[in-house]
């Protein structure tokens, strides 16, 4: 079976692991025991000590906490109970001018604000920029990923999270 | 088990799909017998059968004479059972593998069996996207395989034709309303018999396209694919019993489905992914488009994939909007095929491709839009327009699953729109002459979790991504290059940026009259995403042309040219350097007659982008300024990354700088944004009273017409009333 040390894992998930190893890793087998060695990683990686249960982007997680599971950046900041949608406790910044949008696209050609608007949603501790969202003026704000997060756990990993009050 | 000799077709194909019902299995294949008893037999002959289907394919693109199939292989090939699901096939564009399996059981539903019937050596050609293609160039050819009198399966081939006789010159009619005008329709046909294509089939091709060259040749390419593999199946069967390979080309393709299933469970987390992308269609003024509806048109294209407990991936289109009178309308079979293209690249990286991954899916294409129009006049000459960005979304909620599942590696940002561009008119030669330029099967691609995406390199119709070469365009249409180069900032930026497209720039050379006209290009938005910080790629570039330009004087004087229209949006480096009508034109390009002398650049797209702008490593943007693919203006504007010049006078990044300005860009971040609650309640104002663009005020008005959920989802989002409507026409 296929299988990778934490270190490698670590380089891979920080892009930094030599292009003909990530190749190769790319091209061989999948290690099925690649999750938990991610969330260690990940793990590694935050300064706080609440259990990772799943990664949803770049730098934000679901984990467990004192206030339940929540979702949380990488910098500790709760956006509050996973299940629901973490951007709706985010700070936004709407480029929905001809200025506003030059700044990303200086030398392009832009979308007509009024056709179209650039949402950047901004952790409220650190500033990260955890997702963007390009969509027509008055489009419902999107909630990307609804994981069936038990079910994950107790069917697909074979081990069931504790139960929560 | 049905008797598979004594029985029609249609009750074989009707009883095959019982079994699937009552089983979940394919064809009732409920135990996979044959790979049990002998695993590497099992695996052998599949190798075989892939092996047929790639030479054959190799060898058929050494008979086109178009540089479509010869140079950028647009072409694949593919092993059917007799019902037509696919057990094995070819690289290239592989999402008519399924779309031919489409075209295959049309045939068998519509009693072809008793008339036209079908018999050892017959030749069926369709490019009909409501039978099973995606779009007219689309031809596919399919011949029966017979071993011993016993319908055993069907070899079945499909090239782009770059010339299909529509309204307008090339393949992707762009001008096309209705299907009337989409060129040349063969619809289920029986072209040839005995081996042999039928010469009153050839005529009807001679005298209904501009560049028949290009079809009838490809026709007989993919006939002799088609003959070749046939051939090879059967003196396969020869060898391993009759009995046995129709057991074994089923296991193979229910081995597929479950392998499919696995690999969902493998790579992904259950649960309930969105996302949306959206499309700007503007032909007003543009000359030929018919009064038939409202000229421009905003298109959303919302996705909901659930990926079930037991890897079963549903995407449902449920929210998007109408088919319309214009050529990006989509089939069910285009649709079906989008997603089995994007499977192939993103899941069945390993083990049996075939049938049985697409059998691991659902897909919900509402009736009455654009996924599934309910008027079989609509064109879908351009339908990868819309299909692309949908297909787009779909990898990148399958790559939220691999991020979240720590498969970063697979993780990718997705396909975008390549716009093409087809001509017609007078040769070089002094003849008439049609085509698609393809150029544009070389996209940048979106990023990947883990490194920047692929320049120039990807589309996502075939993966085997190629440009061609510029000697073999320039031998095939009036035009020669005076530019061909990366278009910086192109890419979307992030962390790691999406894949950077080129832009190209011709003279337009030996010719009075060329008729150029792009399609697949959105206008007035951004038709793909950026993902976890990621922006996404400016795909709303507009065409620069000049008319009557002085270049030849300018050559004669010695003096410098511009070789592309240059990183100033609002004045271009043709307007600074040449004399002539300078052309700018959004959208598809649609006008008069060009002539030599003239000079006209077209852009790709690049991909979309992954991760925050300000982690992005400020080694790599020195390269990037260095060659070409970012601006210094964004590396500093976009990217807060501060360059300064080596003794050579090369750009080199002052780490120092960077930090510092970058710490000022996130103040700067947390001082101009708001709570997203704020936002919410001072923009429901604005829904509330209908302040949008007309445009963008259809497109809500049609969406909550086809789909009460997008209606319930909108009005609960923003706090409005159940009987709210969007204000004006109705």
């Amino acid at each position: 079976m296929t299988g990778y040390s934490k270190e490698v894992i670590n380089d891979l998930v920080n892009g930094t692991l030599p292009w003909p190893q990530t190749r190769r890793i790319m091209s061989a087998y999948k290690d099925d025991d690649r999750f938990f060695k991610y969330l260690a990683v990940l793990q590694d990686r935050v300064s706080w000590s609440d259990p990772i249960l799943l990664p949803v982007g770049d730098h934000l997680f679901i984990c467990d906490s004192a206030e339940g599971r929540i979702t949380r950046c990488e910098c500790g900041h709760s956006f509050g109970d996973y299940r629901k949608n973490w951007k709706l406790k985010a700070l936004i910044n709407v480029r929905n001018t001809e200025e506003s949008l030059r700044e990303i696209y200086p030398n392009s050609d832009i979308p007509d604000p009024s056709w179209m608007e650039i949402r950047e949603f901004f952790c409220p501790n650190c500033a990260h920029l955890h997702e963007v969202e390009a969509a027509a003026p008055g489009y419902p704000i999107v909630h990307d990923f609804e994981p069936d997060l038990e079910g994950f756990y107790r069917d697909w990993l074979g081990r069931p999270l504790k139960e929560v009050a | 088990m049905l008797d598979r000799t004594a029985n029609s077709l249609q009750q074989r194909l009707l009883e095959s799909e019982r079994l699937m019902g009552e089983t979940g299995c394919y064809d009732g294949i409920t135990e996979l017998r044959l790979r049990k008893e002998d695993p590497l037999k099992f695996e052998t002959l599949h190798t075989k059968l892939r092996a047929y289907c790639v030479s054959a394919r190799e060898m058929a693109r050494r008979i086109s004479a178009s540089p479509g199939v010869r140079e950028v292989g647009e072409m694949v090939v593919a092993i059917y059972t007799p019902e037509g699901d696919a057990i094995a096939l070819s690289n290239g564009i592989m999402v008519h593998v399924h779309t031919m399996s489409r075209f295959i059981k049309w045939m068998i539903r519509n009693g072809y069996e008793q008339n036209p019937g079908i018999r050892d050596g017959d030749i069926f050609a369709n490019n009909d996207a409501f039978i099973g293609t995606v779009q007219v160039p689309d031809v596919m050819d399919v011949v029966p395989i017979f071993f011993e009198g016993t319908l055993v399966g069907w070899a079945g081939a499909v090239c782009h034709e770059l010339e299909s006789g529509g309204i307008t010159p090339g393949g992707d009619v762009c001008l096309a309303q209705e299907r009337f005008t989409e060129g040349l329709f063969v619809c289920a046909e029986k072209i040839g018999e005995n081996d042999e294509i039928r010469r009153d089939y050839v005529i009807r091709c001679e005298r209904n396209l501009r560049m028949p060259i290009y079809w009838v040749l490809d026709e007989k390419a993919k006939v002799a694919a088609c003959i070749d593999m046939r051939e090879s199946v059967k003196q396969l069967i020869g060898e391993i019993g009759l009995g046995y390979w129709q057991q074994l080309s089923k296991e193979y393709i229910e081995e597929g489905r479950r392998a499919q299933l696995a690999r969902t469970r493998q790579l992904t987390v259950p649960g309930i992914y969105r996302g949306h992308t959206f499309y700007g269609h503007v032909t007003e003024g543009k000359p030929g488009f018919q009064p038939l509806a409202d000229p421009n048109w905003l298109y959303n294209i919302p996705i909901e994939m659930e990926i079930t407990s037991e890897g079963k991936i549903r995407l449902d289109f449920d929210g998007t909007q109408p088919w319309g009178y214009h050529s990006m309308n989509c089939t069910p079979a285009g649709m079906d095929g989008g997603m089995f293209v994007t499977l192939t690249q993103h899941m069945n990286f390993e083990g049996l491709v075939n049938d049985g991954a697409w059998m691991a899916t659902e897909i919900n294409i509402p009736h009455g839009t654009w996924t599934n129009p309910d008027n079989e006049m609509a064109a879908t000459a351009t339908s990868w327009a819309l299909l692309l960005p949908a297909y787009g979304v779909f990898q990148r909620l399958l790559s939220r699953g691999f991020i979240a599942r720590g498969f970063v590696e697979e993780a990718f940002v997705g396909q975008v729109n390549s716009p093409m561009i087809e001509m017609g008119g007078t040769s070089q030669y002094g003849s008439g002459f049609g085509m698609a330029h393809f150029e544009c099967a070389a996209a940048g691609s979106g990023a990947l979790a883990i490194k920047d995406g692929l320049d120039t390199a990807y589309v996502g119709w075939n993966p085997e991504s190629d440009m061609g070469n510029i000697e073999i365009w320039e031998q095939n249409m009036p035009m020669v290059y005076i530019g061909r180069s990366i278009v910086p900032n192109s890419g979307g930026a992030g962390k790691y940026r999406g894949g950077c497209a080129f832009i190209s720039t011709w003279l337009i050379n030996k010719t009075d009259h060329l008729r150029l006209v792009t399609s697949e290009h959105s206008s007035r938005v951004f038709d793909n995403g950026g993902m976890c910080g990621g922006y996404p790629a400016p795909t709303c570039e507009k065409h620069h042309a000049v008319r009557n330009s002085d270049i030849f004087e300018r050559a004669e004087r010695r003096q410098p040219l511009a070789h592309g229209p240059g990183t100033d949006p609002l004045v271009s480096d043709f307007e600074r350097t040449y004399e002539g009508e300078q052309v700018w034109e959004e959208g598809p390009y649609i006008t008069r007659p060009h002539k030599a002398g003239d000079i006209f650049s077209h852009a790709y797209n690049g991909g979309g982008g992954f991760g925050d702008v300000l982690e992005r490593d400020p080694i790599k943007t020195a390269w990037d300024v260095e060659n070409g693919f970012l601006t210094r203006e964004a590396a500093g504007k976009v990217f807060g990354i501060i360059l300064e010049e080596d003794a050579d006078g090369y750009p080199q990044a002052d780490i120092d700088a960077t930090v510092a300005r970058r710490a000022e860009m996130r103040e700067e971040r947390l001082k101009r944004a708001i709570p997203v609650s704020e936002w919410i309640a001072k923009e429901s104002e604005r829904v509330r009273t209908s302040d949008f663009a007309p445009e963008v005020a259809k497109m809500y008005r049609s969406a909550m017409k086809l789909s009460p959920r997008f209606a319930k989802d909108f009005k609960e989002f923003w706090g409005l009333a159940s009987d709210f409507a969007i204000a004006g026409e109705k």
